[in-house]
């Protein structure tokens, strides 16, 4: 018993980590935070849904192209709105309530496109469960566990040692001197949204297959994914993913042993708990404290 | 002479047509339900008016504000319910109570830079609407909402659109007078001090952490009594009214009119309460449009509805003083104004 909660702990953990890793990445290249990244896995889950369940691509093609499509949503999103107002001199609530504007319009054009109805994911393994200490798991599930341990550790990888990475921290910093030192900050500030949407889009094919798809599957899971973040600290990519997976693990043990009335609100208290008292989160990420 | 008449005859046009409108809307244009809208528009100008003292004068953001929305409307419906307290105290009694609330927030908050403090309001937002939608006991009547009575003024029971339309703009009225004289004295301009520059305003010896305590204890009670008017306007309250998505509304409405005014959150309300009548038939769409209008008006508009009237009054009075003073030298002042 303990151990299934646990695996169930870890699966919605890990796209909470995941998104959270998205607000992470946009937040230490632009300095910014985006709240369409949990409406852009919903796109992610629909388009993934799309590929796979209605045209029958083969799914690693299928993920491929949908990673793709919303790659580019973020690289249009952070060039067509969000780029130009940071250049006219906006107040950062601004840009904030533009990406909520930007949610809206894709929560709502999904559901125009795809319907209210919830949709269910074919299998994605020809081995529908794994065996784990004589206890099956649904394949999915581990897979989602997998790959976003993975992906936390190429993108703490990517963006401390690598020269893209480095470039975009830099942009973030200071972006006048980063220009000067020939760095391409718009590139990098563009491609830190992309990467992000990327992310958000993938997290959607993971949970597609395990919560089945839905137009507002994304929309409490981005507010989650914001809690990790700061559980962590904010901007860490490290903290991102172990933040979302120890709130997946919390939540689902408080709603197995307690109630699951306050499944949810734990996630939020948490976050006020953590900014009002450890803003720099579990990895003391020095990110808030500017 | 001319000048102060000009001047006193728009306010005293103004108070005449808000004491009439409920007669033209019901007897001119036998329009019942554009007294209720009436109505909603005074407590939104409410709400929004004080986000504005928040967000507005004092640049603290917060998209948590329907929580003190929730509270002023479950405090004083759960008071008079459970403890028999007849409604228009128990709704000051409720606003008082969110005042404490804002006030206890703002403290460890007011550390919190621009980015963090929309996500702590954000998360206390979500906290109080878990809490009304699952709370213990079901006090609140959980999804199930709430029924309850309109205000009754020492006995004499509001229960129509247009009596309500007057308690409602008496509070308004007073509410803003308020307003208009806290932000032209000593807190006003030690809110805006710190809104353009918070260290700068420390450095003068304005106590930064107190005075965005008092911004958002003062910003709390204007909306839950907003609250509680709406609760008791309606009738009935369920959490659906209390989620985040009123909090952006609230948002929406404030940068829609434009901020730092008495007259912008009136015209974002009203602007913002149009579009949803004209959206009400397109219930599906509603939220695309919606999403598509704020995108433009953040791009194109970023200074609100007020903003652009300023602009364009600015830019006329450039034109005739610029006329004024250099008559045959209008082509050039015209090459001015465009820029």
């Amino acid at each position: 018993m303990l151990l299934q909660i646990l695996i169930s702990g870890l699966v919605i953990g890990s796209i909470y980590g995941l998104i959270a890793l998205g607000y992470s990445l946009i937040y230490r290249s632009s300095g910014l935070m985006s709240f369409m990244q949990g409406d852009l896995l919903t796109v992610g889950a629909f388009l993934g849904y799309t590929f796979y369940g209605v045209m029958h691509i083969p799914f690693f093609i299928s993920l491929i192209l949908v990673i793709v499509i919303v790659f580019m949503i973020g690289f249009g999103v952070e060039k067509g709105v969000i780029s130009i107002l940071v250049k006219k001199g906006v107040l950062p609530i601004y840009t904030i309530l533009a990406t909520i504007a930007i949610s809206y319009i894709l929560q709502n054009g999904s559901m125009l496109i795809f319907g209210s109805d919830m949709k269910g994911y074919p299998q994605i393994f020809k081995i529908p469960y794994i065996t784990i200490f004589g206890r099956s798991f649904q394949t999915e599930a581990i897979l989602c566990i997998g790959a976003s341990l993975l992906l936390m550790l190429v993108f703490s990888f990517f963006m401390n040692h690598t020269s893209i990475g480095t470039s975009m921290r830099a942009s973030a910093m200071d972006p006048m001197a980063a220009r000067a030192c020939g760095i391409d900050v718009g590139l990098a500030t563009g491609l830190s949204w992309a990467i992000s949407a990327g992310i958000a889009a993938f997290a959607g094919m993971l949970i597609g297959p395990v919560y089945g798809v839905y137009t507002t599957l994304g929309a409490v899971i981005g507010r989650k994914g914001f809690s990790s973040a700061v559980i962590g600290g904010f901007g860490n990519m490290t903290g991102a993913i172990v933040g979302g997976l120890l709130l997946g693990v919390i939540e689902t043990l408080l709603s197995a042993y307690i109630s699951s009335a306050y499944k949810d609100m734990i996630a939020y208290a948490l976050l006020l708990v953590f900014l009002f008292v450890k803003p720099t989160g579990l990895f003391n990420e020095r990110a808030i404290a500017d | 002479m001319k000048k102060t008449m000009k001047k006193t005859l728009g306010p005293v046009i103004g108070a005449a047509l808000a004491l009439a409108l409920p007669f033209i809307l019901r007897n001119g244009f036998d329009w019942n339900y554009g007294v209720q809208l009436a109505c909603f528009f005074l407590l939104y100008a409410i709400a929004v008016s004080g986000l504005d003292i928040l967000f507005g004068y004092a640049g603290q953001i917060s998209l948590g504000h329907a929580a003190f929305f929730a509270i002023g409307a479950y405090g004083s419906v759960m008071l008079h319910q459970y403890a028999n307290i007849p409604v228009f105290f128990s709704m000051i009694i409720a606003a008082a109570f969110a005042t404490v609330v804002g006030a206890a927030l703002a403290y460890p908050a007011s550390k919190l830079v621009f980015h963090f403090l929309s996500l702590a309001t954000i998360a206390f937002g979500e906290v109080v609407y878990q809490f009304v939608s699952q709370s213990p006991g079901s006090i609140t009547g959980n999804f199930t909402g709430m029924f309850t009575q309109t205000v009754s003024l020492f006995g004499y029971k509001l229960n129509s659109f247009t009596k309500y339309y007057y308690f409602a703009l008496a509070a308004a009225v007073i509410l803003l007078v308020i307003k208009r004289n806290m932000i032209k004295s000593r807190v006003g301009r030690a809110l805006i001090a710190i809104r353009e520059n918070s260290h700068a305003a420390e450095g003068m010896g304005v106590n930064v952490r107190k005075y965005k305590i008092i911004a958002f204890a003062v910003s709390a009670f204007y909306t839950a009594y907003a609250g509680a008017l709406y609760a008791h306007l309606v009738r009935y309250i369920s959490p659906d009214t209390f989620a985040y998505k009123q909090s952006v509304m609230f948002m929406t409405m404030l940068l829609f009119g434009g901020t730092a005014s008495i007259a912008g959150p009136m015209s974002g309300v009203l602007a913002v309460q149009a579009l949803n009548e004209c959206l009400r038939s397109a219930e599906t769409y509603q939220m695309l449009i919606y999403g598509i209008l704020l995108l433009t008006v953040i791009v194109v508009m970023p200074g609100g509805i007020s903003g652009v009237v300023r602009d364009v009054a600015a830019r006329i009075r450039y034109r005739k003083s610029g006329a004024a003073a250099a008559g045959d030298k209008k082509e050039e002042v015209d090459d001015h104004a465009d820029n």
